[in-house]
């Protein structure tokens, strides 16, 4: 009997844990006081705080409880992940909830948004100077583009040893846009810049709304096959929404399945944070670089909406450079809100709206071409 | 292997500028796509109007056009005789065709040198045999 006591005591969660698990579950915990207390991402950090948690757990081997064992239930859930199947159909919410209105009265502003993806692709040199190998350079770059199911799409297709790591990261960054983006936008722009006033955006009609996802897809995807599983979603998800005659289809895409694959992507990717694999240099690494290519990200676009304005009649608010990072809506609101500071009656949410959807379709198109190139 | 040399390894260089341009070429195009967009579905929709203002441009050509190809008919010829016997009688008989042609145009006759290659068709007109034309009493108008 007391072998018995013996063998349970020792199975046990609490004998089998190390430091490493302890330093886990207090991340997971910061998620979940982050998104709980501090409101960034709740969505997102809440399932990956808890999923952190899930993951951290040291549990006996062979049991088939780990999300690395073979027929576990969370291994299962985490295919969802690993074969790229949830990051498509979050793109299809996300094209279900999205308004381009602002990016089709305004289109010049799509070059924000194509400015910003430099950050992918400076990060991704930086990976490679730092001696990762050219596919995991390639997933550890896209974090610049600011878009976590574009990251884990990625990951999942280049280096799936990394699916924990970059997406944590691209997760934790794109909640921390409100802290790292206001003060380089405030370092790369003038006062007098910062107030601006963007004129009012003309009225885009239903048609065009209806006949823009037909013609982004077909464009785009024309242009990087390799974007398709994501951007199809993203522009199928929009016309829905848009055509008016599938409004079922287009509120179950923007509600039930954005929601219930949300709820399985951030609780799997947050379980395969296990400490033994998660907690190493390589970790780090690609925390320092993910937080550069945030910073690199938000600069090329201020600093392309500044190189714009030397060439243009009617000048364009800089900060709207901020908003081309993917970080939907998130990058537009800390627009909105370092704008405000400088004068309360600019509004500037709708026009940032422009640049960050179109960095969405950017990031996407980023992350067809990194593929592209590294399964050549 | 690490910094420059591992870039230069992997082609990072070559990647990360082809990538680039191309993140750019794609949201360009789709901006100008969509910048023309609603210009496009304007000009669908007022479609009618265009083709009227379009039909309506080409009408009083195409009524030019008619009349060159078409000869005067039976009415026209005689009232044609009529102003070109006036210009004859100006000239003096025999005359150069040159001459009469020269003078129509200047009369604002309409389009002379088909109006006149009716009457000498109709034997208005007639070659004297040295290189001039008469009048030709016997047609009566």
């Amino acid at each position: 009997m007391i072998n018995l006591i013996m063998d349970f005591i020792n199975n046990t969660g609490f004998a089998l844990m190390d430091y490493r698990n302890l330093v886990m579950m207090v991340i997971g915990l910061v998620f979940i006081y982050l998104g709980i207390v501090k409101h960034y991402e709740p969505l997102l950090l809440v399932p990956i705080g808890f999923g952190i948690l899930v993951g951290n757990i040291p549990v006996f081997q062979g049991l088939g409880l780990g999300i690395y064992e073979d027929n576990s239930v969370l291994h299962y859930l985490y295919f969802g992940v690993t074969q790229g199947v949830y990051p498509p159909l979050i793109f299809l919410g996300i094209g279900a909830m999205t308004d381009f209105s602002t990016m089709l009265a305004r289109p010049l502003l799509m070059w924000l948004g194509a400015a910003a993806q430099m950050g992918i692709f400076i990060t991704f040199l930086g990976a490679l100077a730092l001696g990762f190998a050219p596919n995991e350079a390639a997933s550890i770059g896209i974090i610049g583009g600011a878009d976590g199911p574009t990251a884990i799409f990625l990951t999942a297709q280049l280096a799936k040893d990394l699916i924990g790591p970059i997406a944590v990261a691209a997760y934790s960054y794109m909640a921390l846009v409100p802290v790292i983006q206001p003060p380089i936008m405030k370092l790369l722009t003038t006062r007098e810049e910062r107030l601006i006033k963007m004129e009012e955006p003309r009225v885009v009609s239903k048609r065009e709304k209806i006949i823009f996802p037909i013609i982004g897809f077909l464009l785009c995807c024309l242009l990087a096959p390799a974007a398709l599983p994501l951007l199809g979603m993203l522009f199928f998800g929009n016309l829905l929404k848009e055509c008016t005659v599938t409004d079922r289809l287009a509120l179950a895409a923007r509600t039930s399945i954005i929601d219930t694959v949300t709820i399985l992507l951030g609780l799997t990717v947050g379980a395969s944070t296990q400490a033994n694999r998660f907690l190493t240099w390589e970790s780090i690494k690609i925390f320092i670089l993910g937080a550069l290519s945030f910073a690199i990200a938000t600069a090329s676009g201020l600093i392309f909406a500044k190189i714009m304005n030397l060439f243009l009649k009617q000048k364009i608010n800089p900060l709207l450079g901020a908003a081309g990072v993917s970080a939907v809506p998130d990058s537009a609101r800390v627009v909105q809100m370092v704008g405000q500071k400088e004068d309360p009656t600019n509004f500037l949410l709708m026009h940032a709206m422009a640049p960050n959807v179109s960095g969405v379709i950017g990031s996407a198109i980023g992350a067809g071409i990194l593929w592209t190139f590294m399964t050549r | 292997m690490t910094g420059l040399d591992a870039i230069s390894a992997a082609n990072g260089w070559a990647i990360a500028v082809v990538g680039v341009t191309i993140v750019f070429t794609g949201l360009v195009l789709l901006s100008l796509a969509i910048s023309q967009l609603h210009k496009i579905l304007q000009m669908w929709e007022d479609r009618r109007r265009l083709m009227e203002q379009v039909s309506n441009k080409w009408k009083p050509r195409l009524q030019t056009e008619q009349k060159i190809e078409s000869a005067p008919n039976a009415h026209d010829i005689k009232e044609t005789a009529k102003q070109a016997k006036i210009l004859v009688q100006f000239i003096g008989e025999p005359f150069p065709l040159p001459k009469l042609l020269e003078l129509s145009g200047s009369c604002g006759i309409f389009k002379p040198y088909s109006t006149i290659n009716a009457l000498v068709l109709n034997k208005y007109l007639i070659p004297d045999g040295r290189g001039y034309y008469r009048w030709n009493s016997d047609k009566k108008i």
